[in-house]
């Protein structure tokens, strides 16, 4: 038998529903493979683990305390926050950040930054547009 | 007096009578909440809310199945919530599955020194661990099976599916561990 056989059989084994030749061919692996036998150790320890937190018993009291928590949710019940206050207030954070964003839009456009324009070469600042000549006297001649 | 006529009784403002149905199942609700939390105070902070839960959604329970099918659902969700929620499990059994569960010491006794008490509950807190990364199908389906002692026809019911889904997700479970076991023994 080998170890992927004789892991597939551990369930079996372990619950007792092996066949005795199975069973016997099961037990042999189990006393010549360390690895195999590790992880049967592990399966019946985890089998009294789940047995042991399975067998914890609750709180006497646990039922009083439910039953005091659901009277608590009645007497609560009475003063709850109606549906519309529930609501207001993430609405009222909503309507700020939309507001917050909007301004911020609207400052944006505002704000011009000064950019200093383009500096005129000196020979064009010497030119005078008044004094240019009319267009249509430079075509006459 | 029958579940129904209780929850009749219940629905008219009897709240009374659902101390009926707490202590019939609290037992039952808390076993399941110590196999998904593995902690005693947390499976009774858990069976409370399961049955506050159930109280304030009574009117919605239509009879399709019983009352313990029921309220194993709410059990079950609420579990499964409380798992997903606990944000420093999720990122530990990541961290689990990424780089393998830690190793274990070599040997197992049960004698009462503290040095094997430490050991046993390294064994104990590595199994939990080991559970717990299974995925929520199959540990949902092993926790029922293996805590409550339930019939696959019941798990079925309770995460409705069929008993052949049901078994397979077994199956499937005890493989994982199984593999997670042999693991875990060939590094050493």
């Amino acid at each position: 038998m080998n170890c992927q056989l004789c892991q597939k059989e551990l369930d079996a084994y372990q619950e007792g529903r092996l066949s005795p030749d199975m069973r016997a061919q099961v037990e042999d692996h189990l006393k010549g493979c360390e690895a195999c036998a590790k992880v049967w150790k592990l399966l019946i320890f985890a089998e009294r683990i789940i047995d042991q937190e399975k067998g914890l018993q609750g709180n006497p009291f646990l039922s009083t305390r439910i039953m005091a928590r659901i009277e608590n949710l009645e007497t609560q019940g009475h003063k709850t926050i109606p549906v519309f206050m529930r609501l207001l207030k993430p609405a009222l954070i909503m309507t700020l950040l939309a507001a917050a964003i909007f301004l911020g839009v609207i400052m944006g456009n505002i704000y011009k930054p000064v950019v200093k324009g383009k500096e005129i070469p000196f020979e064009l600042a010497l030119i005078d547009d008044a004094t240019m000549e009319m267009i249509d006297m430079l075509s006459n001649e | 007096m029958t579940e129904a006529e209780i929850i009749n009784l219940i629905l008219q403002g009897d709240k009374d009578k659902f101390r009926l149905f707490v202590e019939k199942y609290q037992q039952m609700v808390f076993r399941t909440c110590m196999g998904f939390l593995h902690n005693e105070d947390d499976a009774e902070d858990l069976t409370q809310d399961v049955f506050v839960q159930a109280y304030q959604s009574l009117a919605g329970f239509k009879s399709q199945s019983s009352f313990s099918t029921w309220i194993y659902r709410i059990a079950v969700n609420a579990c499964l919530n409380r798992v997903r929620k606990t944000s420093r499990n999720v990122i530990l059994q990541r961290l689990d599955t990424l780089i393998g569960i830690k190793e274990l010491p070599l040997s197992m006794t049960d004698s009462e020194n503290p040095e094997d008490i430490l050991i046993r509950n390294e064994h104990i807190e590595w199994l939990q661990k080991a559970l717990d990364s299974l995925p929520e199908n199959q540990r949902t389906a092993l926790v029922l099976s293996k805590y409550d002692d339930l019939p696959q026809t019941e798990i079925a019911g309770i995460m409705n599916t069929t008993e052949g889904a049901v078994e397979a997700l077994l199956q499937r479970a005890k493989k994982n561990l199984r593999k997670k076991f042999f693991t875990t023994n060939k590094k050493k």
